[in-house]
């Protein structure tokens, strides 16, 4: 249960609530009506690019959802605001609210003085970066209610079929969190953190992409500053091997041999990505690999007609999000992602223990890589005691599923009401005050 | 020409510049160190080096190349807001917007600020901060908030009345023992962790032993360079690795 609000000095609820659950790659947001309505869907949810990019090449900047409008991603910078999972640079995040929120223009909009904010963050947010939150919340945006809620917690009021609205959050639920800025571990309690058994691991999304440049630049050509194309290329060839002893027959199978031993790559998982041109395409693809055309890249090709640039992928499909299972293959001193999950659940009473066990949901975008969630299942099910219930499930959209939480439990006024602090109740009591309700410590 | 060192047990192979490593299972003081952990990388220091084990400057190319990893924002780039920017609305809001800092700042801080907790605790706080640290031996978060919460460790006594049972006349006694209200009441009223304190601790003792991966091309690091440390797989990547990044590591 989220921590109760005061009884006296609630505002008559404003007619809608923006719910945001403020991604370090992406926002996920949507207005919620106050009103009775049909229980908020995946539809609701809008997906936005969490950056502010400039581009070298046509000297254009974009903020955000503007960067739909691009059409070369070739060394384009980007500026984050979250790091690490964490809101840090208010002057960026400021911006890109401003320009998705507030200005004039399509799509969410909405007057923060007649809206609450709902708002999901990571946990183990450290003190002074609440505050900042808090503050420029109600004394920049002027929101008339707000909620901050560790957003990976409200998962506990989608219900496990994911269909019905329920006011009841579930009872014992374990929220894998694999999202860019990392991966988090949390057990949930009626709805509530169980903040000492919280475990995180490094790795994330963003770790993972960054692995693939790096890799990348060392085998082939320089890509150190095409973050965007690395990242497109590590969603489209990824998967999680099913075992260690697959991933050990899947390295043999990509490796190229000795001096003198050379063996033909398997292209049942060797692939060819044609890397995108940025003048005929933005976008890049990935066949199965074929030596032919392969040798042709170097310097063989046609001069008249189209030429393609070929990217190679071979064990790194597999062994970059290998590391969610096993950092250390890296030196990221850290237990992978099934043994990090029994630290966390060791530290419960068995009977909670238990439970966690039988409800396990993976929400973020690491969730979506192939065979990520088989792995854990299967990984999971060695390591847990064999009388107990396991149940691993993949959020139906791994990554707008915390935000359609957070939007069900804003759906409900009377849920609502009880955690809502109005802009009044804040001007007050100060932030101090504020951080302090947030986390439960002030009743 | 790199010195050559043949390790004892490896195969014997005449060729300059490196050797097979012979992996002898899991062990944990070869694993690389977190940098973060001074505690345990100062219980090692005492120990024998070995084969495996990493040199210090290793041990900085690792952490150097995880952080690099982890990097949010490039501080070598600033691209500036676009467009008209609205004015911060009070002092407060003009501090916030106007910060430069990293995570790593905030980060900084908060450890520093639990270290000064813990060099000068109140009685209260001190009875807390071992707690917590004893559960996952890192700094612990106090809190100001919250009185400290004693969580009983598990135990079995609960389960004694059902042990009596024949076990193999009821299921109940395959069940775990009933949860706690103060057990419970105890763990939802814990403060949260500090961020440091809330990674997944390293791998236990005894699970699958450390991977090595040749630097170059990704498959099994069997042989090592002997002028860097690094694994690579065969002489064709080692060329490479000697051409490209041995320097860098050095
Ligand atoms: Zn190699
Ligand atoms: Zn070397």
């Amino acid at each position: 249960m989220p921590p109760k609000g005061s009884k006296k000095g609630h505002p008559a609820a404003p007619k809608q609530t923006l719910v945001l659950d403020n991604g370090a790659y992406t926002l996920k947001a949507g207005l919620v009506p106050g009103g009775a309505s049909a229980p908020p869907t995946y539809a609701d949810c809008t997906v936005i690019p969490n950056c502010i990019a400039r581009s070298t090449r046509d000297k254009r900047t974009y903020i955000a959802s503007q960067l739909s409008s691009c059409k070369d991603f070739g060394e384009l910078a980007f500026r984050r605001p979250v790091e690490r999972g964490f809101i840090v640079n208010w002057e960026a995040e400021k911006a890109i609210w401003e320009h998705e929120f507030l200005q004039e223009g399509e799509g969410l909009r909405c007057d923060p003085k007649e809206t609450n904010l709902v708002l999901g963050e990571k946990p183990n947010c450290p003190r002074e970066l609440q505050r900042n939150c808090d503050e420029i919340v109600f004394e920049q945006f002027e929101f008339a209610g707000y909620y901050r809620a560790i957003g990976a917690t409200l998962n506990a009021y989608n219900s496990p079929d994911n269909s019905s609205l329920s006011a009841l959050p579930q009872e014992c639920l374990l929220v894998i969190d694999t999202s860019y800025s990392d991966t988090t571990i949390l057990p949930l309690y009626n709805g509530q953190l169980l903040q000492s058994a919280v475990r995180r691991l490094t790795i994330g999304g963003k770790l993972l992409t960054n692995y693939l440049k790096e890799l990348s630049s060392l085998r082939h050509y320089n890509m150190m500053e095409e973050t965007y194309l690395l990242n497109e290329i590590k969603e489209a060839v990824s998967f999680v091997a099913p075992s260690i002893q697959q991933f050990s027959k899947d390295l043999d199978r990509t490796w190229k041999g000795r001096v003198g031993d050379k063996r033909p790559l398997d292209s049942s998982i060797v692939l060819d990505y044609v890397l995108p041109d940025y003048e005929r395409s933005s976008h890049g693809y990935a066949r199965p690999h074929d030596p032919v055309k392969f040798r042709m890249r170097k310097g063989l090709q046609p001069q008249q007609g189209p030429r393609e640039d070929l990217l190679p992928l071979g064990n790194e499909r597999f062994a970059v999000p290998e590391l969610l299972f096993s950092p250390t293959d890296i030196g990221v001193q850290e237990a992978g992602l099934p043994e990090a999950i029994m630290q966390s659940l060791n530290s419960l009473p068995e009977m909670l223990k238990a439970a966690m066990f039988a409800n396990i949901v993976v929400v973020g975008g690491n969730a979506l890589i192939p065979g990520f969630v088989e792995r854990l299942e299967s990984e999971l099910r060695m390591l847990v005691p064999s009388q107990y219930l396991l149940n691993v499930k993949k959020a139906e959209d791994p990554i707008k599923h915390t935000w359609l939480g957070a939007a069900r439990f804003a759906s409900q006024p009377e849920l609502l009401k009880e955690v809502l602090v109005s802009k009044a109740e804040y001007d007050e009591n100060g932030s101090t005050w504020l951080v302090k309700k947030f986390a439960g410590g002030s009743k | 020409m790199p010195h050559v060192e043949v390790l004892p047990n490896s195969a014997s192979v005449s060729a300059p510049g490196w050797t097979y490593v012979v992996d002898r299972g899991y062990d944990p003081s070869k694993v690389a160190i977190n940098p973060k952990d001074r505690k345990r990388a100062a219980a090692r220091a005492g120990g024998a080096r070995t084969d495996n084990e990493l040199s210090a400057r290793q041990q900085t190319a690792i952490a150097r190349r995880i952080a690099e990893l982890s990097r949010d924002n490039d501080p070598k780039q600033s691209i500036p807001i676009p467009g008209k920017i609205g004015v911060p609305k009070t002092q407060n809001a003009r501090r916030i917007i106007q910060y430069q800092r990293q995570i790593k700042h905030w980060l900084d801080d908060e450890e520093a600020q639990l270290a000064q907790q813990q060099a000068a605790p109140e009685p209260r706080r001190a009875a807390q901060a071992r707690r917590v640290s004893t559960m996952i031996s890192m700094p612990a978060t106090p809190s100001e908030a919250t009185p400290a919460p004693t969580v009983a460790p598990y135990t079995q006594s609960q389960s004694t009345a059902s042990s009596q049972i024949d076990p193999l006349l009821s299921i109940e006694s395959l069940m775990p023992p009933p949860l706690d209200k103060a057990e419970i009441d105890a763990l939802l009223a814990a403060p949260p962790l500090s961020y440091a304190a809330s990674h997944a601790a390293p791998p236990a003792p005894g699970g699958p032993p450390q991977r090595h991966f040749c630097d170059n091309c990704g498959y099994w690091g069997v042989i090592k360079c002997l002028k860097c440390g690094t694994r690579v797989c065969g002489l064709e990547c080692k060329d490479a690795h000697e051409a490209t990044r041995c320097l860098k590591w050095a």
